[in-house]
Formats: structure tokens, sequence, C-alpha cells
């Protein structure tokens, strides 16, 4: 069995939140796999050698433990999934500046995409539990050609965020105005003007759920969908 | 086996997508036909699905032609009451966001099983969030029925209207109704005119987003209607899966649509499958010259960043 | 002779904790220390010079488990500093999204200290299961009334960004009809597992894991900075907490310490009930059962507001942004929550303090745990939902 460890950094918990919004499902989902450490579900302490290492949150480049953990992390797991926007493409966090009183040397944060090897980063904040739970299982099954956009997203080319959408699908031309950037994207900062996205710059976390579900920037491929969600699995 | 089982036919999966059949058909009520853009089916499918409680919210673009702003602007909505469908019946001949409502109708509107109508990208916007549903947090198993609509192409509002205003000569709050058929761009007013232009003189006005999609008949729909190859005021059908094939055969039944094989009409399935060849041919070339100039391959944006 | 004992991480608990403590011969603590070893996003320093409406977004962020008591705190502190009211349906939404929150908290909650309770596995997977459905139901409310379930982006500044149709009024009513069935369930198995768990280890329930600190609360369901005096809160340093004798340990906790009237105090459900219905129950594992009691009545607020809700109502105010500042209070799963503002006349953080709930709890957490035995240290943090 996988042996999976959740390992949370400079985050919210909210995608563990996400990954427990499965309900009903997430006994059976947790029955998949062996989970060796989740230090909010389970009194482990020490992160241990393992397969897969989902991981939320951002570094702290300036807290010694937070970068200690996520550099150690490629010694300890064969797979490392940056889950959700803090770990994938540093969310808010990009605004960190510091100079908090309670620490006011933790300034710098990135996502764990820049620290090290990260084979998988799934962006949002959160990402829906039916898109971890998805993931999951086309990871435990092995199918990772579907998951080839999640390890391009891994490299952290940008933020994927509301900007992004603009320079990547309105300013080539891509743009066919469906409103599904609007719809994915969690604090409602896109409205759809005159056929064409307008982000709110003021509400834009940088998480890019928008960029990441528009279907023009990542196509899965027609057989995915055929096989996944047509085959009746869903319905 | 059921009638609507015995006269379906296939055609090129190629070019229509895979599909169980296809057929033409019309709504058998007066109020919906008087009010939609070809057979009502799509409509007609709407009313059935939220009266008999196997949808509890549709979406579709509503347009006010007589708003003093900008008429005939269509903007997505999410309907819970059968009675309300028809005041979205018809094409609107541009850009509507119908999939930027999906999340507010399982939200604040509490849907649980809910259809829409698309265009292709927009049925495949709508899969795709089936499949990863990143930002889409509850939403996958709540699609109930994704109903395709046939697109060549789609037009920016001021393109519309330039087309209408300037090229037709009409304005747009006295529009009754717009359609493309045999070869033109069709205008209807209140008054009972009707203008057209050659269909050609509209292609500088086409949303370019349009010319690198290669999917005409909505090819991840759970059926599609359209107007190309059935009579006018007929719809061509092509039905995916077999839910949307219960729900079909269900309403022939009960006589809510009249249908016919696509083979005893005219223009037939054929044109159907050349414009959608016409279609595949022409945006594949778009997304060819594209490249060379360095532009991203729609799907790939992520893998050339 | 003292021992000097450490736990860290802490577990099954939300951000990072460490626990030091002091034991004597027996194992019993003498001093114990709670610190917050989390990282510093420094969410206070990076509303500074942004939109208001951007730290309403980003403060949610805050935590994942309880996200929307930071957007009604920040929301109410921007409305008090620019001098917004909120529609009353609005108000009234926004209430209903926070206590559908603090549902799917609470329970989570219990999901997470069941292992200190209960060693039989097929009682854990009962509970889990119960536990998930009424999270579900939880959820359900802050998906439809906030929008979404984590980090509700419809709670706005003015009130929320929009009303509910009729159907889902309905169809929340009839889902929080079954929450609260199931909740009464499992509310009597937070007794009885907090009960075996007393006797079994024979603690006497009234008097384990005791202290004597203030109990703080504004309001049972909602937020009231009426009730909360900004001039007797203090917020000091560890380092003067602590002491300087206590250096080591000042300097890793992360988080100054909020005191009121020079003391810590208890914030949370046991001192809601403490506040407005005048029980008095010492015992730290009592908090297990209020918490549990706490989610009945939760429901019980949810179905009127269900009752008093317009759902053609307005939600939303317009604004435009004003100088001032304000104060929100919103009682969040874990305790008052304070969110302070200032802003320019552009609607331009110039200044944002922040008072987390669990903030307040982290010395009263030590002074429970002081007395008792260092096994039971984890024990009563997790009374706490820190
Ligand atoms: C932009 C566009 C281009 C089209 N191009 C072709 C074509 O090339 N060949 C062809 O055969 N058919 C085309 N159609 C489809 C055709 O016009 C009819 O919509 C289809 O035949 C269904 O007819 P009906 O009588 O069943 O529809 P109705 O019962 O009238 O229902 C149509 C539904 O579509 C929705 N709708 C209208 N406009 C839009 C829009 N812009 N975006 C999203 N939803 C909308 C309406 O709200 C309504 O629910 C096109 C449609 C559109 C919107
Ligand atoms: S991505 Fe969002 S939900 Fe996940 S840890 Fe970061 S802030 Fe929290
Ligand atoms: S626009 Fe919305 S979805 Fe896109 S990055 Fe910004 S917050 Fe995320
Ligand atoms: S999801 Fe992509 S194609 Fe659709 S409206 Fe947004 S940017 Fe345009």
């Amino acid at each position: 069995m996988v042996r999976l460890a959740y390992v949370q950094l400079a985050g919210c918990c909210g995608c563990l939140v996400s990954l427990a919004d499965t309900y009903e499902r997430l006994l059976d989902i947790l029955d998949e796999v062996e989970l060796v450490y989740c230090q909010t579900l389970m009194d482990e302490r020490e992160i241990p050698e393992c397969d897969v290492a989902v991981v939320e949150g951002a570094v702290c480049l300036n807290h010694e433990e937070c970068v200690e953990v996520a550099r150690g992390l490629e010694e300890k797991a064969d797979t490392i999934v940056a889950l959700g926007a803090c770990a994938a493409t540093g969310n808010f966090m990009r605004y960190s500046r510091g100079n908090e009183q309670s620490a006011p040397t933790h300034e710098a944060f990135v996502p764990l995409t820049e620290v090290v090897d990260v084979d998988y980063a799934i962006p949002g904040c959160p990402p829906a539990p039916e898109a971890i739970e998805r993931f999951l299982t086309l990871l435990l099954e092995g199918k990772t050609d579907l998951l080839e956009p999640f390890a391009k997203l891994a490299e952290g080319k940008t933020e994927y965020c509301g900007c992004d959408l603009m320079y990547h699908v309105v300013n080539k031309n891509m743009c066919m105005g469906c409103g599904t950037c609007a719809a994915a994207c969690p604090t409602r900062a896109i409205e759809i003007v005159d056929g064409r996205p307008v982000v709110n710059e003021d509400r834009c976390i940088k998480c890019g759920a928008c960029f990441t579900q528009c279907p023009r920037t990542i196509w899965p491929g027609d057989d995915a969908i055929k096989e996944l969600v047509m085959g009746g699995e869903e319905e | 086996m059921s009638e609507l089982k015995e006269i379906m036919v296939k055609g090129d999966e190629g070019l229509l997508g895979e599909h169980l059949g296809v057929f033409t058909a019309r709504s058998t009520e007066r109020r919906i036909l008087r009010v939609t853009q070809d057979g009502g089916i799509v409509s007609s499918i709407m009313v059935y699905g939220l009266e008999e409680g196997k949808f509890d919210g549709v979406i579709a673009a509503v347009a006010d032609p007589d708003d003093p702003e900008e008429p005939w602007k269509p903007r997505p909505v999410v309907i819970t009451d059968p009675d309300e469908v028809l005041e979205a019946a018809g094409t609107k001949y541009t850009y509507c966001p119908n999939v930027s409502v999906l999340k507010e109708a399982v939200r604040s509107h509490g849907c649980e099983r809910v259809a829409m109508v698309g265009t292709p990208c927009q049925v495949r916007a709508v899969r795709k969030a089936q499949l990863l549903p990143v930002g889409m947090r509850h939403v996958p198993d709540k699609i109930e029925l994704l109903i395709g609509i046939i697109c060549m192409e789609n037009f920016p509002y001021e393109g519309l209207k330039t087309m209408v205003e300037q090229l037709c000569g009409v304005w747009m709050r006295e529009v009754a109704k717009m359609d493309i058929g045999k070869g033109k761009f069709w205008v209807y007013t209140d008054d009972g005119e009707v203008k057209s232009i050659p269909i050609d003189e509209t292609h500088p006005f086409e949303g370019e987003p349009c010319h690198v999609c290669t999917d005409y008949c909505a090819e991840l729909s759970d059926l599609t209607a359209g107007s190309v190859g059935s009579p006018d005021g007929w719809s061509t059908v092509i039905v995916r899966t077999e839910k949307a094939l219960e729900l079909l055969e269900e309403m022939v039944e009960q006589g809510l649509l009249e249908v016919k094989s696509i083979e005893e009409v005219k223009p037939g399935l054929g044109l159907v499958e050349k414009l959608a060849q016409a279609k595949k041919n022409k945006n594949q070339k778009e997304i060819e010259e594209r490249k060379e100039l360095g532009l991203p391959e729609p799907g790939k944006v992520h893998e050339q960043l | 002779m003292s021992e000097q004992v450490e736990i860290q991480p802490t577990t099954r608990h939300e951000g990072h904790g460490k626990l030091v403590l002091y034991v004597d011969d027996e194992g019993y603590v003498e001093r114990a220390f709670y610190l917050n070893t989390s990282a510093i996003r420094g969410f206070e320093a990076m509303a500074k010079g942004r939109p208001a409406e951007f730290v309403q977004v980003a403060v949610m962020r805050i935590c994942g488990i309880c996200q929307a008591t930071h957007g009604t705190a920040s929301a109410e502190a921007f409305e008090r500093a620019m001098g917004i009211e909120p529609p009353r349906d609005g108000r009234l939404l926004r209430e209903l999204c926070a206590l559908g929150n603090r549902i799917q908290s609470h329970v989570l909650h219990q999901l997470l200290v069941l292992d200190d309770f209960v060693e039989e596995e097929k009682e854990k997977v009962e509970a889990i299961k119960r536990i998930q459905q009424i999270r579900k139901i939880g959820q359900y409310v802050v998906d439809v009334v906030g929008g979404e379930g984590i980090h509700p982006p419809n709670i706005r500044i003015g009130g929320m960004a929009e009303n509910i149709s009729e159907s889902a009024r309905k169809r929340l009513y009839r889902r929080l009809r079954e929450a609260r069935e199931l909740m009464e369930e499992q509310h009597e198995f937070m007794r009885e597992i907090v009960e075996r768990f007393a006797e079994e280890n024979d603690l006497d329930l009234d008097e384990f894991g005791r202290h004597d600190q203030p109990f703080m609360a504004t309001h049972p369901t909602y937020g009231d900075p009426e009730r909360l005096d900004l001039d007797r809160v203090v917020e000091v340093l560890p380092i003067e907490y602590y002491g300087e004798e206590h250096k080591e340990e000042a300097y890793e906790h992360n988080g100054q310490i909020p005191l009121y009237d020079g003391v810590p105090v208890e914030v949370g459900p046991r001192s809601r009930y403490v506040v407005f219905d005048g029980v008095d129950p010492r015992g730290v594992l009592y908090i297990h059962i209020l918490r549990s009691q706490e989610t009945l009545a939760a429901i019980d607020r949810c179905l009127n507001i269900l009752e008093e809700l317009n759902t053609s109502g307005k939600t939303l105010a317009e604004w435009e942004p004003r100088a001032g500042t304000g104060v929100g209070v919103h009682e969040a799963p874990r305790g008052t929550n304070v969110h302070i503002a200032t802003v320019n006349e552009k609607g331009i953080v110039e200044d944002y303090r922040i008072i987390a709930a669990s903030t307040w709890n982290f010395p009263v957490v030590e002074k429970a745990i002081e007395g008792e035995h260092q096994e039971y240290a984890e024990v009563i943090m997790r009374c706490y939902d820190i």
C-alpha cells in the first residue's frame, strides 16, 4: 500500500479540510493509502520515509524548521505533491512582507515549488475536494499521463493567476467567454464583461484556480473525459 | 424498440463526435415553437426536466431586446421555474458566459441536478470541470445534463450590433429574431420585416477565439441540437449518452416531441458532416498558423509558458 | 527537582505548537509553556497599504477551519471604520454562514480528539461517519450561504454578496433538521466518552484541569464589540509575560499574548456558557461537552434565522471609502476573535490588528495543564481546540 504523508508548512489547514470535505468518502480514500504522517489527524511526530508526500502551505525562508522540513522531503518521499496555492503557486503570501510584531523577521514566503523538486502541483485555494480525490485516485492507479498538467504546473513558471489568464488566454486571442474562470475563482474576483473576464485585483489572491480551470489553457483530452466523466462514473 | 431508436441513424463520429444516433425533431407545443430558435428541442427538454423534477435548475441565456442600453445582450441565468424557461428561448449570436453561473446554481440556488445549455466550448469547459474540478468544489456531481448547441462561430456584441445595425440597417431593439441559415445571416424585425446579408459579410465580425475551436457539434454533450440538416422549424438532434436517450424517449412517448428520421428530410445529415468538416479544417489550419507565429495552442498553454 | 519535558510538535490541532513542561518527580506539571511555533505569515503587516477588500479576503486564510469568523470580524471592522450598515438580511445571512462553520468546526474538533477517548476501531469509525455527516450539513450551509465551504467569498464589507433562493432556504431547513438529530446522538456520545475517560482514569470531572482564570465572551452566536472593552485589553510580548528567567521559551513563542485586565482569560464555548447562561463548570473536560451542546444550539439558531430571513431582501449595502478605525468582533468556534482596522479616505488600510481566538487560550492552556500529570498535557490542550 502506498505510504502517504500529509505535511503542513505555512498554510491554513484549509486544504486538509477540503480533503475532509469528501465527507462519507474520506474513510474510503484513507483506506486506499497508508497514512503515515499528518500532524492534524494523528500523533506521529516525525515525517517518516514515504512514497508520496502531499504538502500544504508555503515555505517561510526565515523559519529554519520550515525550510528543513521542506528540504528533507526530497530525501524522504518518492513523489512530492504541492497541494493548494500556498504550496503550488505562492497564493496571497506573495504579498507577505514581514515586520509583524509576533515574528518580525518572517517575511520571505515562497511556494514549495521554488524550494524543492516538486512532482505535481495543484493550484486553488483550496483545491476542491473532488479535485484532490481525483488526483489521488489517478496517482494510485498510476494514470500519470492524465496528471501531466499538474506536473507541468509544478515547474512553477508563474502564479497561473488572474493576470496570467489575461496574458496567456485573452491576450492570445483564445478566450471564448465561457465564464468558467469566474465560477472557479474562490474569491469571486472575476466578472465576465462583454464576453471576456475582468479581474478585480483587489480580490485576486493569486491562487491559480482560474487559469487551471480554463478549458483553453489546459485540455486533458477528450478520451479522459469520455472514460472518466461520461462513462457513467459520475452519474 | 422505441420509436426513437427505430428512426435514429448514425453519422461519421469523427465529425459529429461519438453518438448513439441522430434524428430530426420539433416540439409539439405551439407556445414553445412560437419563441424558440428552431424545433424548440432545448427549451422543451428544460421545461420537461424541471416539471418532472429531473432537474432542479437549468442554465440558459436571457436577453432583453428592449434594453435601452444594450438590447439583445444576453446574460446567463439559473432557472428553477419551468414557466420561466421560455424567457430564455432563442439564439443570441454573441458570447454569453453560461458557465459563470454554474456555481451560483449549486450554491445560493441550492440546486443538486443542474442542466445547462451551451456552445461546444462551454460544454467542454463543464466536462473539464467534472474531470479536474480544481476550482469547482461540489460542482461535478450536480451536473445532470449538458445540452450542446451546434456552433460554427460566435460574435462579440459590438460585432453583432454592427452586422445588424449597419449591414442590415435595423436597430437592435427592433429585432425580433436572428438566424443563420442557407448561407445568410437573417434579421426578423418586430414589424415582420426580414433582412439578410450573405454569411461572407459576417466573417470580419466573428470572434477570433472561435477560430481555434474545432468542435462543431458539441462532441462532449449528452445531446446536441442544431438547425443545420433539418428543415425550417425543426432541429437536428445528436444523442450521445444513455441518460439523454432515455429522456428523449420519454418525451416522445408522452407526445412532447415529434420526431422524424433525418434521412427523410432535406438537407439531411450530409450537410452537418460537411460543415463539421469545414470547421475542423479551417480552424485546424488557423491553429497551425498561430503556432508558426509562436502563439500558444489551445489546451497547451501551460506547456508553452 | 523538576525535570523538563518537551512535546513537539503537538498533534491533532490546527497550526504548529510545542509544549514545554516542568514536572516533579511523580510527573506532575509544575509549570507549563504552550508555545506557538508556526511561521508567522504576517497578515497584519501584509494588510498595510492594501485595499480593504483585499484584506477582508486575505485574512480568511488565517485559518482554514474557521475562515468564516475571520471574514466576518474583518468585514465588521471595516464597516465600523467606514460607517457602513449592512442590511438586516445580510446580517442574518452572515450569522448563518458563520454558524454553519461553527457546526462543522466543532464536530471536526470532536473528530480530532477521538483518539484521546476511544480505542475501539468500530466505535471510532461510527463516530467518524456521524461526524462527517454533520460536517457535510454544516458545510452545506456555508457553501450555499457563503459561496464556498472554505473561505466563503460572499461575506463582504457591507453585508453578503447575495441572498439565497427560497428553495435553498427550504433545503437548508430540512438538512439542518437532519443535523439536529445526528447531533443529539453525537452529543450523547461525547458526554459518554468524556465521562468514561474520567472514570477509567480516576479523574474528578469537576477538578481535572481546573484553572481560576476569568471567562470572556461577547455573544452566544455572533459577536458584539460593545461587550469587549478594548481599553482593558493589552497584548504583551512573550518575554514580558514569561519573564527573563524563561527567555528561551519566550523566544520560541511566535505571537503576542493578549490579556484582559492584565490576566489571561479563557474564550470559547465554555466561556460563552459561563457568561450567558451563568453556569460554572470548572473541570476542563466539560469544554468538550459544552462544545457539543453549543453545536446543538448553533443548529437551533440556524433554524431560527432561516425562519426570520427574507430571501428577497437586500443583503449588501453600497459603500464609499471613508477614513476611520473600527473594531470587528466575532465569536469564532474557538472564542472571541477581534479585528481592528484603520483605513484612510481611499479605503486603503493604514493599520490592522488581529487578536485571533486561539491566542487568548494559549496561556490558559498552560494554567489548565499545571497541577495535572504530564501524560494528560495534550489531552488538556485539546480541550481548547487551538
Ligand atoms: C452562437 C451560436 C451559434 C450557432 N451556430 C449554429 C450553427 O452554425 N449551426 C447550427 O445548426 N446551429 C447553430 N446554433 C444553434 C441554433 O441556433 C439553436 O440554438 C439550436 O438549433 C437549438 O434550437 P432550439 O429551437 O432547440 O433552441 P431553443 O429552444 O430556442 O433554445 C436555445 C437555448 O440556447 C440558449 N442560448 C442562446 N444563445 C446562447 C448563447 N449565445 N450562448 C449560450 N446559450 C445560448 C438559450 O438560452 C436557449 O436556452 C448556434 C447557436 C448559437 C448560440
Ligand atoms: S491554499 Fe488556501 S486553503 Fe490551502 S493552505 Fe493555502 S490558504 Fe489555506
Ligand atoms: S482571479 Fe481568482 S481564481 Fe484567479 S488567481 Fe485570482 S483569486 Fe485565484
Ligand atoms: S475560462 Fe478561459 S476561455 Fe473561459 S471565459 Fe475564462 S479565460 Fe475565457
